[in-house]
């Protein structure tokens, strides 16, 4: 199975599996992520006692860290192939509780042509410390792109 | 299709195809930071990542009558937010199902600015709970948390 390493330019083949990170999920985090992303007051992602409510023992992280964690992932290895036309399916299948040390995976399974441009298309995941998968889908994007116009873009316009 | 395992009319009631409205707002600099800064991402394209677009506006119409903790997104993305830039969102009821006799509904949103510049495409995959249910009792039956 390959590492694609750093070369970010060099081109994916099935069963490459892209290098990662480790995220630690905090209690702080929880709550400013609720904050930030939609501030719609105490909730079971971020109260004891709501959750607690809600049938949990504990508040529960929100599945949309885990899928900014798969977007870092996604955009530190394809660029602007996967800023501008990526895709994802992702389904949260274990809880993610404050403490948690969250790794996002991918491997690439399949890639196709598609409008005479290559398709790359994964198998991601997300897990936690114990080995035990969080999320589970699928993601697509173009072949590793060096550019990050995004970046350009954003800084053009606030300029 | 066979029937919820427990009776949900609020959920029976909820059409495929159902307009859920829209809304808009201005994407700033400073949210795109604070997004950024929240997920240890100082580069992050989407600061529209989560589930607000479409939970959001599912909520302004259903907040009194159904819970949809998210079990799962799928999302295309276009064109990242530019600050400073107005954004608006639609939103409508893609679907809906039973799935090992629990009601789902997906709520897609579709996310353009001011230019009309499309941004993204997100659905939220719901699990339908009445109020007055504990929305993540699911969870806490299968895992014992």
């Amino acid at each position: 199975m390959g590492q694609v390493g750093e070369l970010k330019l060099k081109e994916l083949h099935v069963g490459d599996r892209l290098p990662t990170f480790t995220r630690q999920v905090t209690m702080d985090k929880m709550i400013e992520f609720e904050k930030v992303v939609w501030d719609r007051g105490r909730n079971s992602h971020t109260d004891a006692e709501i959750a607690q409510r809600d049938g949990l023992s504990k508040p529960l992280a929100s599945g949309q860290n885990q899928m900014a964690f798969l977007h870092e992932l996604m955009e530190r290895t394809f660029g602007d192939s996967w800023v501008y036309g990526g895709k994802i399916s992702v389904r949260y299948i274990h809880p993610v509780y404050a403490g948690d040390e969250i790794t996002p995976n991918a491997i690439v399974k399949e890639v196709v042509e598609q409008s005479g441009q290559p398709r790359v298309q994964l198998e991601i995941w997300c897990e936690n410390q114990n080995g035990q998968k969080t999320a589970a889908g699928k993601a697509w994007a173009g072949q590793p792109s060096a550019s990050r116009n995004w970046m350009l873009r954003e800084k053009e316009h606030t300029l | 299709m066979s029937s919820p395992a427990l009776p949900n009319e609020p959920w029976e009631a909820v059409e495929v195809g159902e307009d859920l409205g829209s809304l808009d707002y201005v994407m700033t600099a400073e949210m795109i930071a604070d997004y950024r800064r929240v997920v240890d991402n100082p580069h992050a394209a989407y600061p529209t990542v989560a589930a607000r677009h479409p939970a959001n506006l599912f909520y302004r119409k259903y907040r009194a009558q159904l819970r949809v903790p998210n079990t799962g997104h799928d999302s295309e993305y276009f064109n990242p937010p530019l600050p400073g830039k107005r954004i608006n969102v639609s939103a409508r009821i893609a679907d809906k199902y039973i799935r090992r006799e629990k009601p789902y509904l997906i709520i897609e949103a579709t996310a353009t600015d001011e230019d009309g510049r499309l941004i993204e495409i997100s659905r939220l995959v719901g699990l339908a709970r009445p109020i007055g249910e504990p929305a993540h009792a699911e969870v806490a039956r299968k895992w014992g948390k």
